[in-house]
């Protein structure tokens, strides 16, 4: 596929170029997320949200009429959706309640038999419901960064060790800057989309931080190498542009290659109708571009300037 | 390193493509209608409650009450046997006691589609006081009123232990359904006394709070602390009956705090698209890296498999009496990024393979050398990603595991709160990290060692330099 011949590209001297485009690329987001605004879902703020099926054409079932239900049995502040589901082929509707602490289960059976009462010929199913409580939701937040940031400290630290030779601290701190980029970009397009933040979001960001700090690391292996290498000879700069190149082959391979596993996977998912693996497996794929990205065009350029920044004072 | 024999090649293939088919497809023997299993295969993985649909509920004592460790315990066996009574085997129970929670999971039994759910959390929660009271008078509200409220008989920790059964009870030899009391010391006499008092005259009345579930009769004195509620009961009924006075022992209230259940049609679904979009990934996957890398494409291939196979079999822990391991959608995310990682370390060392036949290494060197430098690389990568995978467990993983205990003194300040879909993560992360170590490094290199041996594998082209007439 990616073939490399001799021309070298200029990573280290274009390097202002990316470090630009990903500036603007990250005020949009930024901008984006205060336009379109950030949608928590209920897992993190807390609420209930059921799912209910029903047999016949769309429509057959009254929304509004639902939504009095609803709000008698369980207090205002709620929306009622329409909402078809593909995989099982019904027509069914969502009751999205936020600001509760929770409805109880046996509230929530309340509201079944009722419903299934008063459309008996609409065949009411409960499909699923989620309820929780916004202090737990809020305490999974807090601990989903906790772990993130810990984890970031602790890649910082490992990476510190490992390449010392070639100033390891400050290279693993960079390395987080690019991974800090590619979470931005899944959260960017969480937002764009208008997907709520749920546990796909922490697990899309878990798999791409392993996915991006991985090939950051395959380069600072060849940094590592080449400096024992060239020793003095070659400036930091002409170093690094070296190294990325080398390993320009293997990113792109890679990245290729997983790329085309998860197209696969959200095709699947398109086909079969499962949007729980969509909202997942789509968000990934533009991590993994934006962690290919990252790794090649950021994560040592940021460094390298780092370093001559360093030297100059 | 020492130079490898031909018949290494074989070897490891057949080992390592043996052993993927069998975490794939398993072993068992057939006796009748008793399946025995001697080696688990995919259809033994045990999914999520996010895949296949099922009840995720937390529990925490009624407000205001603080609950020791040895409470919440109890609860949390109480809570297992009614599990087990509702024939839910393939449950988890988890105590925090940090945050006086009691977590609750478990998935629909496979060909479940009609479960009441809500009746199902209620009767789990459902540990209220139970108490013996005379009588039964109720008022309007149907709560106990008059001589039924004041005199109590029993409470919930003077009853040992309450069974269902089946068989004759009186002379007529018909058989029903009862149930059946074993007092403690506590309530013997308290029992003897009421019963002695009562028979023949009025009833017992059973109580969970305000609620009454059962009022027999009392048809004679009942001095042995072993009693006998009868009539009318269906197996169902008595089972719940007992499984009620059981649980009622418990020293307080339980609320559901949260609580979600997934219906078992959208789950089947899911799994199903996952399954077959894996297969459709790795041919892709295999076809790509033959392509690209010709006879490290097809060590590559062969690493793979067997880097998913011992991902399947520390899913289903392979041989019987191993533990199994709940598989979620972020625990797919796992598998997917250490796939990912397996495959970038076959690119890497295909590479550097690649590279150094350029640089007009021989083939033996070229190998050799390959593994050597790549080695550091993949090395680093991985074990940054088993630093994250062994986080994750710690924060997100039961509150007594190992990785939790290694890192409270860092999570301290935050609850336990486990949630087992990132926990998943975690932990397919770590054993594919594992896998990879030993399909995608040792076992890949001493395969390429091998087979670069094999006189028609002597052409530098089959490792992607320039064909060498």
């Amino acid at each position: 596929m990616f073939k490399m011949k001799h021309k070298e590209i200029g990573f280290v001297k274009n390097r202002k170029k990316f470090f630009i485009f990903s500036t603007v690329l990250m005020l949009a987001i930024i901008i984006s997320s205060f336009v379109f605004g950030v949608d928590l879902d209920i897992r993190f703020k807390g609420g209930t949200m059921v799912d209910y099926s029903y047999a016949g054409e769309q429509g057959a079932v009254d929304l509004e009429q639902v939504s009095e239900i609803a709000s008698d049995v369980l207090g205002s502040n709620l929306t009622v959706e329409e909402k078809f589901n593909k995989l099982t082929n019904q027509n069914g509707f969502e009751i999205t309640l936020v600001d509760n602490d929770g409805v109880s289960s046996e509230v929530q059976g309340d509201l079944t038999d009722k419903l299934q009462e008063i459309f008996a010929d609409q065949d009411i199913k409960q499909l699923s419901i989620t309820s929780v409580n916004p202090t737990m939701g809020k305490e999974f937040f807090i601990k989903c960064m906790v772990a993130v940031l810990f984890g970031s400290l602790l890649m910082i630290l490992y990476i510190g060790i490992r390449f010392r030779k070639i100033g390891g601290v400050s290279a693993g701190f960079m390395a987080v800057v690019a991974l800090l980029h590619d979470v931005m970009v899944v959260f960017g397009t969480f937002v764009v989309f208008r997907m709520p933040l749920d546990d796909s979001f922490i697990a899309v960001v878990l798999t791409i931080l392993g996915y991006s700090i991985n090939s950051t690391i395959v380069i600072y292996d060849r940094i590592r190498e080449n400096k024992r290498l060239y020793g003095s000879t070659k400036s930091l700069g002409e170093v690094v542009n070296i190294s990325v190149n080398q390993t320009l082959a293997r990113s792109v391979n890679t990245s290729v290659a997983t790329i085309l596993s998860m197209v696969v996977v959200c095709i699947v998912a398109l086909i079969f109708g499962v949007n729980s693996i969509l909202s997942f497996a789509f968000p990934i794929i533009m991590g993994l571009i934006s962690g290919a990205y990252s790794s090649v065009c950021l994560a040592s350029e940021l460094w390298v300037t780092w370093k001559e920044k360093r030297e100059k004072a | 390193m020492k130079r490898v024999g031909k018949p290494v090649f074989w070897i490891v293939v057949v080992i390592t493509l043996l052993f993927t088919t069998l975490s794939i497809t398993g072993i068992t023997t057939q006796y009748g209608d008793v399946k025995n299993v001697i080696i688990k295969g995919v259809d033994q993985i045990r999914w999520g409650i996010d895949i296949r649909g099922g009840v995720d509920v937390t529990f925490t004592p009624e407000s205001g009450k603080d609950a020791t460790a040895d409470e919440l315990d109890a609860a949390a066996e109480v809570m297992r046997q009614r599990l087990v009574t509702l024939n839910i085997t393939d449950y988890e129970v988890y105590t925090d006691d940090a945050s006086n929670r009691i977590i609750v999971r478990f998935p629909w039994k496979e060909g479940e589609t009609d479960f009441d759910a809500e009746s199902a959390i209620a009767e789990l929660g459902d540990t209220a006081m139970l108490t013996f009271r005379e009588s039964d008078e109720r008022d309007v509200d149907g709560k106990p009123s008059g001589v039924t409220k004041e005199t109590v008989i029993l409470q919930g920790a003077d009853v040992q232990r309450a069974e269902a059964n089946y068989g004759a009870i009186d002379n007529t030899g018909k058989a029903e359904w009862y149930v059946q009391l074993k007092l403690a010391d506590s309530g013997k006499t308290a029992f003897a006394d009421a019963t002695t008092r009562l028979a023949g005259k009025d009833c017992i009345s059973i109580w969970m709070d305000d609620t009454m579930i059962s009022n027999p009769n009392v048809n004679s004195a009942i001095t042995d602390g072993v009693a006998i509620i009868s009539g009318n009961f269906t197996q169902e009924s008595a089972e719940s009956l007992a499984n009620k006075i059981n649980g009622g022992a418990l020293p307080f209230k339980l609320e559901t705090e949260n609580y979600s259940t997934i219906d078992p049609t959208l789950g089947t679904g899911a799994r199903d698209a996952m399954v077959l979009s894996g297969v459709i990934a790795f041919i892709l996957v295999c076809i790509f890296m033959i392509v690209l890398y010709r006879l490290p494409g097809i060590v590559a291939c062969v690493a793979l498999a067997g880097q998913v196979g011992g991902m399947l079999a520390a899913l289903t822990g392979f041989v019987p009496g191993m533990n199994s391991f709940t598989l979620t959608i972020p625990g797919i995310a796992g598998i997917i990024l250490s796939i990912g990682i397996g495959v970038d370390a076959n690119i890497i060392t295909a590479e550097r393979i690649k590279e150094e036949i350029r640089s007009g290494k021989s083939i033996d060197g070229a190998v050799e050398l390959g593994y050597q430098r790549a080695f550091s690389a993949i090395f680093d990568g991985n074990i940054t990603n088993v630093i994250v995978a062994i986080i994750l467990m710690g924060t997100f993983g039961p509150p007594d595991s190992a990785f939790a205990t290694l890192l409270k003194p860092l999570l301290f300040l935050f609850p336990a709160s486990t949630e087992g879909a990132i926990y998943s993560f975690g932990y397919t992360l770590l054993v594919g990290v594992v896998a990879n170590f030993v399909f995608g490094i040792f076992a890949s290199k001493y395969m390429m060692k091998s087979v670069s041996r094999f006189k028609c594998f002597r052409n530098p082209w089959v490792y992607g330099g320039s064909r060498n007439v």
